[in-house]
């Protein structure tokens, strides 16, 4: 075996942006407007990377033609949704007003975001409730938002995935490794924005053994949370599940896109907001009971259904067009493979796997807890349009940063580079051990087993003493037999973290509230009204920390 | 597995590999018919299949797990 020496090479910006979907964009592309030099660097590529690769179609807004003045309404359903509801109301209000000028912007790119020269609200909305998702034919949003980041001369570099921030003399840019090269490449900056998406392969996904069918993109893996919580930065709420729903078997996001009735297999309605298809509200039922597809199974009552039966043919062509703009291509060619029709055939829907709601602490600037570093986007869940928004945001806020700093100095990130250097040289040398697949099937295990859906003190302890062990295996024994199964590895490795921050965070939780949990703990503690659970890294591991919820 | 790529119709621009998410195409070179080195790690996004400036070249199959229950 060749002996694998890792190349080195430096770049320098005012503001890294790490993470090229929606949010990071958009980061670029306000913050290379303000006059700041930007590079962009994505594990894929920026075209196509990231969970809306090929599309989305609801984009949460308020849109003055449309809703009239009074923007509060919207606001409040919105912090309610499963987008707000974790977050505080200031922060959606900032979402709320500063949407409507994203909306506009990208309508302008040539990003279609009315329906027959209309703005069209649909999906996601209780009857009698404000409407607040936006329908918009996103199939090419990522193409085109690459177009204006290079019209506004941001740099962007490909198939690079960033593992560590530099830290020297404050937040000073990252370390990234190159997926198809053996190249280690040193980013200088003095800011840097993260957005790198949300945390996929956390848990097992509906095919047992299998790690990329997934309702988001597998390749979205927690790096910006693992590369946060190494630096110091603080991470939110990690301990709150999140899960999706969707058609059983072939995971993918996208539930409110199809207009149907969920039913029983009898026929009968599960929800009482619906009896017919109706594009307006799809069926409303499982944006408030999620876990409803996996309770009826367990409970012998289902499988439920998504029923398009009875659907209008104008309903029918909207359903389908969006599909598409929904990025929901795959499906849509199954239909034709399998010859479903969904005007005939019923489609059984699950629950998907867990994964965490929370992430990095960034507030309504984008600002993380250490200056310098800003995120956005999914770093903690909030959907597309919240990506969008806040990308724009934090890319403002990080250009300002940086032009009131000094470049980071020469040997800035030498240390971090070199132990990076090494530790993936290890990994590629190599000849006997653990691969990456193996380390993350073993994360799965133990994720599904002692901080699954049933959560208490003593499962927790055994989970994390197994956990660690892992970890050690990992660090110390993975190989890559070359640059893509180093990028795997490297994922892998933060995944490990992002999972030790959730099981110290669930072990102080120590009480049952909305969607969270504790078999051992079925009550809500009065003592966590108001404030939200901060983790960051100690010496010995994760700390932890409650603090008021708008601090 | 995903994809399959028509040996006959491809011209070997490289844009699937360029743009597929997860790299399922790593090692594939410009002017040849790509390799589809990770067939396993395909999230059928379907960006190859949007992409690729031939038509019918490039399509993906479902893998039997992923196949929709219905009725």
């Amino acid at each position: 075996m060749t002996h694998i020496i890792m190349a080195g090479e430096q770049m320098e910006a005012d503001v890294l942006v790490i993470g090229g979907g929606p949010a990071g964009l958009m980061a670029a592309i306000h913050a290379a407007e303000s006059g700041a030099k930007v590079t962009l660097i994505d594990k894929a590529n920026t075209v196509r990377s990231g969970s809306g690769a090929t599309g989305n179609d609801h984009f949460r807004a308020y849109i003055p033609a449309f809703h009239g003045p009074d923007m509060e309404p919207v606001v409040k359903e919105v912090a309610k949704s499963q987008a707000g509801w974790t977050r505080p109301q200031s922060f959606v209000r900032t979402w709320m007003k500063t949407s409507f000028d994203i909306v506009k912007m990208w309508d302008d790119w040539g990003i279609p975001m009315k329906h027959e020269g209309r703005w069209e609200f649909s999906g996601h909305t209780f009857p009698g409730k404000p409407f607040t998702t936006l329908k918009y034919s996103g199939q090419s949003q990522k193409p085109i938002l690459t177009k204006e980041a290079k019209k506004r001369g941001v740099k962007i570099v490909n198939r690079v995935t960033a593992f560590d921030l530099i830290t020297d003399h404050g937040i000073s840019g990252a370390i990234g490794v190159h997926g198809r090269e053996d190249k280690i490449i040193t980013f200088s900056a003095k800011a840097v924005v993260l957005c790198t998406g949300g945390c996929v392969r956390l848990y097992p996904g509906p095919t047992p053994g299998w790690m990329f069918n997934r309702a988001d993109s597998p390749h979205t893996t927690g790096d910006g949370r693992a590369m946060a919580y190494r630096a110091g930065a603080d991470l939110l709420n990690m301990e709150i599940p999140m899960r999706w729903a969707g058609p059983k078997y072939f995971a993918k996001c996208g539930k409110a896109t199809w207009v149907g009735v969920l039913r029983d297999p009898r026929d009968k309605p599960v929800g009482p907001f619906v009896t017919k298809p109706d594009r307006i509200y799809g069926d409303p039922i499982s944006d408030s009971y999620k876990g409803l597809f996996e309770d009826y199974m367990k409970t012998g009552k289902g499988p439920v259904y998504m029923d398009c039966r009875g659907i209008s043919n104008e309903d029918y062509d909207y359903m389908m067009h969006y599909m598409k703009h929904e990025g929901l291509h795959g499906i849509l060619h199954h239909f034709d493979e399998e010859g479903i029709d969904l005007r005939e055939n019923p489609i059984e829907f699950m629950t998907y796997e867990m994964t965490t709601r929370g992430g990095i602490h960034y507030n309504e600037k984008g600002e993380t807890s250490m200056p310098g570093l800003y995120a956005a986007g999914d770093e903690y869940f909030g959907g597309i349009s919240a990506a969008a928004t806040f990308g724009w945001i934090a890319g403002g806020k990080a250009a300002g940063f940086a032009f009131g700093r000094d470049a980071p100095s020469k040997n800035a990130g030498k240390e971090s580079s070199e132990a990076l250097k090494n530790l993936v040289r290890e990994m590629r040398n190599r000849k006997d051990g653990p691969s990456w697949q193996e380390i993350n099937v073993a994360l799965n295990q133990v994720m599904s087993d002692y901080i699954g859906p049933t959560r208490s003190d003593t499962l927790v302890e055994a989970g994390t003493a197994h956990l660690l062990r892992i970890k050690e295996k990992a660090r110390k024994d993975l190989v890559a037999k070359n640059q893509h199964e180093l990028i795997h590895c490297l994922e892998v490795l933060n995944l490990l973290d992002v999972a030790e921050v959730i099981f110290a965070a669930i072990k102080e939780r120590k009480e049952t509230r909305e969607k969270y949990i504790r078999v051992d703990h079925p009550y809500k503690n009065p003592a966590f009204d108001e404030k939200v659970l901060v983790c960051r890294k100690g010496p010995e591991g994760p700390l932890t920390e409650w603090k008021a919820i708008n601090d | 597995m995903p994809p399959i790529i028509d040996d006959s119709k491809c011209t070997g621009c490289g844009v699937c590999a360029e743009h597929c998410p997860q790299d399922v195409f790593f090692g594939s070179e410009i002017k040849k018919t790509p390799v589809i080195a990770f067939p396993e790690e395909c999230w059928h996004c379907y960006a190859c299949v949007l992409d690729c400036p031939v038509p019918e070249a490039i399509r993906l199959r479902t893998p039997v797990p992923m196949m929709l229950s219905y009725r």
